[in-house]
């Protein structure tokens, strides 16, 4: 059976905003990302733009910020830090501005790995306050393969970080549930293009359904490729909801996400 | 279940195993399964085999499975490769063999197959008499090779599958420039994809397909399901297209 309207709430923790040059994507304004949101049940989505991942961290993080204040309800904002770019600086950025819930990193775009001292002060910042750090991951990458991030754990045990992707490809999902499964500070996230409800599947069912985060990479992919997987996966309806929706809210607690406290805030 | 959200038609399936493991297995009983969640209308099903194993010989399995789900609007997507020796007579004698068969639409692998589109001039030339539609990953041939194909066989219709999201600057230019090339939904991945190409006419290209066997069918239903245009076009990409398009070897 298919609805023509969604049934779930989802918030969306892997987002983009903006043009991107090796393709061009239709209408990848923040008011067309809210009118898809609004035909998916899409509550809140994290974005960081692609200008901050592409080209200007420092120029697309404030069109990230600019998104937020033209849908606070809607859009929440990462921080992107690059590593070549004064990653200092835009930290200091985030801990003063409140609209940052959250830090962007694509070590494979800039070239950079994750275990490099330029990440530290990201992992250092993480650990000490609690804020989520997603993280573009890719099976078999110098820079961001899942097994890295096994390194930054235990450097870094009290730093939450979301695989992106989950490593990409199916290995690279093997590897994610590996990493994830012996070390509780690494949550997976769903998005990619090689992503499927089985694989997903398994994440749940080594993981935990408490630690696998819906993303979908739009406007640089279409938001309904990731949805579709997630909606009519064999999940047991607790373990669905908790991927769509409840485990963002768990972990965005350092700054909650619009609409409701982080979990164990009083 | 709404009204505009039932009767699609699936216009690709493959049947059979994939050796990376990514879905599993399809045979009938899967299919049968996957039309009846979906309340599809039917569905064009090729065979795995026919991609990664025997191209010729693997289409008696997509013709077993549309055969036994005849009365559930299956229909075969046959394969075909350049006449060799050994292999394939004459591909003139493989479409009349097809449409003996009921055959709806034929699939061509170039790059996973090792050949020049090229070498299959009598293959186009077999098809566009008939109208039989020819199915074509995009990765399995360049854009020019594409282009002209459309362009020496005008009225021979020709679908484009697994576009990703990030062809639309070359998709604008062939739609655009041939009249006769379509799109399916298969990992059509761009936001917005269905869209924009409604928004600039184009809404009469676009096909509804899951991909089953390769992809993973959710992302085809919760992408037209969810789309953004008004329920006719929707019932349009969902089954009426297909409908034209593939009702040359039978109705759909």
């Amino acid at each position: 059976m298919i609805a023509r309207r969604p049934e779930h709430r989802v918030i969306d923790v892997h987002a983009h905003l903006g043009p991107y040059s090796l393709f061009h994507i239709p209408d990848p304004d923040a008011a067309t990302m809210v009118s898809v949101m609004d035909r998916t049940g899409t509550e809140v989505t994290v974005v960081a733009a692609n200008r901050a991942i592409q080209q200007d961290a420092r120029l697309g993080n404030s069109q990230t910020l600019a998104a937020v204040d033209e849908y606070p309800d809607r859009i929440a904002a990462y921080a992107v830090i690059n590593p070549w770019q004064s990653p200092e600086r835009e930290l200091d950025r985030l801990a003063d501005d409140t609209r940052f819930v959250g830090i962007k990193v694509h070590p494979s775009l800039h070239k950079y790995p994750v275990t490099g001292a330029r990440y530290a002060a990201v992992w250092e910042f993480a650990e000490s306050t609690g804020c989520p750090v997603l993280s573009h991951s890719e099976h078999q990458s110098p820079y961001d393969a899942p097994a890295l991030f096994e390194t930054v754990a235990e450097r870094f045990p009290g730093a939450p970080v979301i695989l992106g992707h989950a490593g990409i490809t199916p290995a690279g999902v093997d590897e994610s549930i590996a990493a994830a499964t012996r070390h509780g500070s690494l949550w997976l996230e769903v998005c990619g293009s090689q992503m499927t409800g089985p694989l997903i599947c398994s994440m749940v069912e080594q993981v935990g359904s408490g630690r696998v985060l819906f993303g979908s990479d739009f406007p640089f992919i279409d938001q309904r490729m990731s949805l579709g997987r997630v909606v009519y996966a064999p999940l047991t309806e607790s373990q669905r909801q908790d991927v769509l929706s409840g485990n963002a809210r768990k972990l965005f607690r350092w700054r909650p996400l619009p609409g409701e406290r982080g979990v164990g805030d009083d | 279940m709404s009204e505009v959200t039932s009767g699609w038609f699936d216009a690709r399936i493959v049947t059979g195993a994939h050796p990376a493991g990514l879905l599993p297995p399809t045979d009938a009983d899967s299919i049968a399964t996957h039309l009846e969640r979906y309340a599809l209308s039917g569905a064009l099903v090729s065979s795995m085999a026919s991609w990664l194993h025997d191209p010729i010989a693997g289409n008696a399995e997509a013709s077993a499975v549309a055969r036994t789900l005849a009365h559930r609007g299956v229909r075969a997507c046959w394969t075909a490769v350049p006449a060799t020796p050994g292999e394939l007579d004459s591909l003139t004698t493989l479409v009349d063999r097809a449409i003996d068969n009921g055959v709806a639409a034929f699939r061509i692998h170039p790059l996973s197959h090792g050949y020049s589109p090229g070498l299959l001039t009598d293959l186009y030339a077999a098809l566009q008499p008939h109208h039989l539609p020819l199915c074509i990953d995009s990765a399995e041939l360049g854009w020019s090779d594409l282009s002209s194909i459309a362009a020496a066989y005008p009225e021979l219709p020709i679908v484009v599958s697994n576009l990703g999201y990030r062809k639309l600057r070359e998709l604008w230019a062939a739609l655009t420039a041939h009249a006769n090339l379509h799109v399916d939904l298969v990992d059509f991945a761009s936001h917005q994809g269905i869209e924009w190409l409604a928004a600039n006419g184009l809404a009469d290209r676009l096909l509804f397909a899951t991909g089953l066997g390769v992809r993973d069918p959710g992302e085809s239903i919760a992408r037209l399901a969810w789309s953004g245009v008004d329920d006719p076009t929707v019932r349009l990409v969902g089954s009426l297209n297909a409908g034209r398009l593939f009702s040359a070897g039978g109705a759909v």
